[in-house]
């Protein structure tokens, strides 16, 4: 008991004694908590990345409203309790101005209830839960990415065009895989009364081996199959797919399938003429805004952009515009003049719907495809949806949050 | 609670086979696992991590052969002997010194090795994904009874019987076998007649880490590799020694057997709760053959 | 039994001690007021954990299902149920001790790895339901938002809260380690064939010290709870069980207040590591193994070795 009691003392003078954060005290701090390991990390650096690089322009030109910008990161590993923790770090110790973050729904939404508590604005920046702004929104958190229900509303309007009437759904047994498959579903069957569910599978997060559930879809026969799966499955899911010869007995849709993240692993071994959706692609459309952007991010970071950088690049205009215009560094006053407001993007005009604090995204509907040049496939025959299309009404955003 | 349509004799022997192979992975995983926790009582959280290095090195390897066919084979044979090294310095330079303490003391110092071995993966390969395409020869599917099966998975389905004669003759013919297994039963016995019994610890460690990394370097073909290998494995591994008898090969062979079958033919039986087959299965046989379906070297 | 139990010199530590956790939030910042707050809630699990790990000798190797169930609970009488929230404060340990009866039942049949592998089997089980069914428990999103009142909620409610109750717990379970139950539990751990030789029903005492084990993880998890506002499936995950295991292997298994200082070691280490590099989980584990082989007893076992060189410290037979 005695050493206990020391050891006690010991901590508690040197929780004491450790130094506030000796950073220079007008600094305006912002804070990102993310999953920088593990499979998350190639989606979320990318975010990180193209946000410095703004904040390096801003800082060059002299910093925001004449305050030198700062950006600190914690990694959450994918676990929500160091996630959460990491957050109440950077707001208590840190007192960071703006807190962003994460690809992890979970930590995303009960860090957007501490911000709403604490009345730090929380800009979303991967985590595709339709709750963010949806049923759990409040004035403090932004989205600045697509969330299931645009996406759903997409992709139903993409596949609503093409002439399939018998539909399989599969995808990753969690909430986002069964918020897609829903979102896609639903819209549908509003878009195109005629449509027909044959069946459904669904299979654990990190799945490692897809043959079994592919041979059962294809002994159903459906014309097309809605594949709901999150980051994690999407890459192993195609592979399997090629393997099986999936893609081309069957057509079938799934979200993310067209993007940079997705194919570049594969390398030229990615199944071709699968349906997908995404918010960026660095070769489309070819927008002087969209080359311009490319051009600086490569020559800084390497490598082409993936949508991620997109999302960066968003939240740093949003962030930086809207203290512009406020003329002063205040929170209350940020926020209104966040809400509506429009910035330019490689996407084209973007605008933050002030009901809901939802970025209104386009969406890109292609089809994957080999192309002379690259040596991953890209996405060929595409459409685009405009954001606004797709938004839920702001009937269903209040009816959402009544409950 | 839907149970799937289409249950065909035809979907059931491919549900069998896709079983067959996934257990071939598992079984060498297992096996190793067995061997460490029989002969020399460590429970190697880290067994795991090696599986993880052992699929990042096969990529490696492989794509520096362009991801031929030659790369393919050069990397089964060296990512494994790499994880071996591996093991084989840490082995002499730290466990060595350990295996006097108790087993929740070794369960921790796997563990740190788990926390070292996950980050040094992050700093040498980074955090993307990498994706291994199999060599040419392996690309592609057969049809069976118009159902697609891949060829990769064929390969597994040869290798894992190799593999387990393989591990057989080592364990039964060999002299080094017969030691260990002396060894795993009464160490003090071994060591009283005159037998190094350090240097058969060492090899039975380096041969079941050894295994770890083959596992790795077969399954890198047919899943992302990324950092949480290292996790989903792990658990699954340490179920199967445990019901099929710690130290015993052809326990982790029918653990394997019974993981891998339970859980793709639950896939095609009833698709929304396949997940806890295997689960249900230990259980099953933890409370009616506690120690195991097969005798146990503790 | 009290006055049997502490010595004066014990006492008077105790009460300093208790005194100058009450006053610390005087000088603290807001962040290490929280930090306090969440330590005391990780180390009354850990220390849960050692009742049947240390004390019991059991190889308890899934914990962290209890403590999330008891968060869970908690989370769920307070947003479902119309329950005034005291009601669920006393009614989710009262849960987890459920489970714990629950799983007991099945597992204390056996012993050593082969219970512990049961029990994640079990464990696993229950973390799967959690996090499929999404309509009730709120699937692998977690619940948020609990509505916890200020005067326990707020960053220095929460660490007053936790405070008492933590240490109401830790007296309890001293008490406990040290009455004739805990005696006859103590001696199962160091020979079961000679306490069944006496005629000690080996397995029913196991099964309460389990029962009593996982009262005390649902109390830590509803002090999780008051300190966040939030749970998800994380919480009910093996390797949530696994770093409690650390927790107390690193501060001193045999010791009651070992696993109070691995679960603060771990805790500190983990937030303060994390500020400077994203590779702490290597720094962790280099540290672990440093103290391996420096430390076997753990932290707390070395210094108690070196400081005082009185009774033997019980051990575990192989």
């Amino acid at each position: 008991m005695k050493t206990f009691a020391w050891f006690c003392i010991a901590l508690a003078m040197t929780l004491v004694l450790i130094t506030a954060p000796a950073q220079a005290a007008k600094a305006f701090k912002i804070g990102i908590v993310d999953c920088y390991s593990g499979p998350p990390a190639a989606y979320t650096n990318d975010v990180r990345d193209a946000f410095k690089l703004e904040v390096d322009k801003i800082n060059a030109a002299g910093g925001i409203l004449g305050r030198k910008v700062e950006v600190l990161t914690r990694d959450s590993k994918f676990k929500v309790d160091i996630g959460l923790s990491a957050a109440k770090e950077l707001i208590y110790r840190e007192n960071v101005d703006i807190l962003m973050g994460t690809i992890n729904s979970a930590l995303a939404l009960a860090i957007s209830d501490m911000c709403r508590k604490e009345k730090v604005p929380f800009f979303v920046t991967f985590s595709k839960s339709a709750k963010i702004t949806g049923a759990k929104g409040h004035r403090y958190v932004f989205s600045i990415t697509e969330n299931t229900a645009l996406a759903g509303k997409a992709g139903a309007q993409g596949l609503a065009k093409r002439p399939y009437k018998k539909y399989w759904i599969a995808g990753d047994d969690y909430e986002y895989g069964h918020a897609i498959a829903d979102g896609v579903w639903n819209n549908l069957q509003k878009i195109k009364p005629g449509v027909e569910l044959l069946g459904q599978s669904w299979w654990k997060v990190g799945e490692p081996d897809f043959t079994p559930y592919i041979t059962a879809i294809l002994s159903a026969k459906p014309d097309a199959v809605i594949v709901a799966t999150g980051g994690r499955d999407c890459v192993p899911f195609l592979k399997a797919a090629k393997a099986t010869g999936f893609n081309e007995r069957i057509p079938f849709f799934m979200h993310t399938a067209t993007e940079l993240s997705t194919l570049k692993p594969l390398g030229l071994n990615a199944p071709e003429g699968v349906i997908g959706t995404s918010n960026y692609f660095f070769y489309y459309p070819e927008t002087a805004a969209n080359k311009h952007f490319v051009k600086n991010f490569e020559a800084v970071y390497n490598r082409k952009p993936a949508v991620g950088a997109v999302y960066g690049f968003l939240a740093a205009r949003y962030i930086f515009g809207a203290y512009q215009k406020a003329g002063v560094i205040d929170t209350e006053k940020f926020i209104d003049n966040v809400e509506g407001m429009w910035v330019d993007s490689p996407v084209g005009k973007v605008t933050m719907r002030a009901y809901d604090h939802q970025a209104m995204l386009p969406m890109f509907m292609g089809v994957t495809q080999k192309a002379a040049g690259y040596d991953f496939l890209i996405a060929k025959d595409i459409v685009t949806i405009p954001g606004e299309d797709v938004m839920p009404t702001i009937e269903e955003i209040k009816k959402a949050r009544m409950k | 609670m839907e149970f799937a349509a289409n249950i065909t004799l035809a979907a059931l022997l491919q549900q069998v086979l896709v079983g067959l192979s996934r257990t071939t992975i598992l079984f060498i995983v297992a096996s190793g696992l067995s061997l460490v926790l029989g002969v020399l009582r460590i429970p190697n959280v880290a067994h795991g991590s090696l599986y993880m290095i052992g699929a990042f090195c096969t990529y490696t390897v492989a794509t520096l052969f362009g991801q031929s066919t030659l790369g393919f084979w050069l990397a089964l044979i060296i990512a494994p002997l790499i994880v071996a090294l591996i093991s084989f310095i840490v082995e002499r330079g730290l466990f060595c010194h350990l295996y006097e303490r108790e087993h929740l003391m070794l369960l921790l110092f796997t563990f740190s090795f788990t926390l070292v071995f996950g980050d040094l993966v992050k700093l040498v390969w980074g955090s993307d994904y990498r994706s291994l395409t199999p060599p040419a020869f392996l690309m592609g599917f057969i049809t069976i009874s118009d159902l697609p099966f891949p060829k990769y998975n064929l390969f597994l389905l040869v290798v894992g019987p190799l593999v387990a004669a393989g591990l057989w003759f080592l364990t039964q013919k060999t002299k080094i076998g017969k030691i260990a297994r002396a060894a795993a039963v009464d160490r003090e016995m071994v060591g009283a007649i005159g037998i190094n019994v350090n240097l058969v610890f060492a090899a039975v460690f380096v041969i079941g880490c050894y295994l770890a990394g083959l596992g790795g370097a077969l399954v890198a073909p047919t899943q992302n590799i990324t950092q949480g290998m290292d996790h989903a494995i792990i658990i699954e591994a340490f179920l199967i020694v445990i019901i099929g008898g710690l130290g015993n090969i052809w326990g982790a062979l029918l653990g394997a057997l019974i993981f891998g079958l339970t859980d793709s033919i639950g896939i095609l039986v009833w698709p929304q709760f396949a997940i806890v087959f295997p689960y249900v299965a230990v259980v099953l046989v933890l409370l009616f053959r506690p120690k195991g379906l097969l005798k146990s070297t503790w | 039994m009290f006055k049997a139990l502490f010595s004066t010199k014990t006492t008077v530590i105790g009460i300093l001690l208790l005194g100058i956790f009450l006053l610390l939030p005087q000088f603290l910042s807001r962040f290490y007021i929280y930090l306090l707050a969440l330590i005391f809630a990780t180390g009354l699990l850990a220390t849960s954990l050692n009742l049947v790990l240390g004390f019991g000798g059991m190889y308890q190797f899934h914990h962290a299902v209890f403590y999330g169930l008891g968060a869970y609970a908690l989370a769920l009488f307070a947003t479902k149920s119309g329950l005034p929230l005291w009601a669920g404060y006393i009614l989710a340990p009262v849960c987890s001790a459920a489970l714990g009866l629950a799983l007991g039942l099945i597992t204390v049949r056996l012993s050593k790895l082969y219970f512990g592998m049961l029990q994640i089997s079990l464990g696993s089980l229950v973390w799967a339901i959690v996090y499929r069914w999404y309509s009730f428990t709120g699937g692998d999103d977690g619940i948020h938002g609990i509505p916890v009142p200020d005067l326990i909620g707020s960053s220095t409610g929460a660490y007053y809260f936790n405070l008492i109750i933590t240490g109401a717990c830790l007296l309890l379970m001293y008490l406990i380690v040290n009455s004739p139950f805990g005696r006859v539990f103590q001696g199962i751990r160091d020979n079961p064939e000679r306490c069944l030789a006496v005629g000690i029903n080996v397995r029913s005492q196991q099964l309460v010290g389990q029962t009593v084990a996982a009262f005390f993880a649902g109390v830590a998890g509803t002090l999780f709870v008051t300190v966040e506002g939030s749970v998800f499936p994380d919480l009910m995950f093996w390797t949530l069980s696994l770093e409690i295991l650390i927790m107390c292997l690193l501060g001193g298994w045999f010791i009651f207040m070992g696993p109070m200082l691995g679960a603060t070691i771990m805790v500190t280490l983990r937030t303060f590591v994390g500020i400077y590099t994203e590779y702490w989980t290597l720094v962790l584990g280099i540290v672990l193994m440093l103290l391996i082989f420096f430390m076997p007893e753990g932290v707390l076992g070395l210094v108690i070795h070196r400081t005082e060189s009185k009774e033997p410290a019980a051990r575990e037979a192989g």
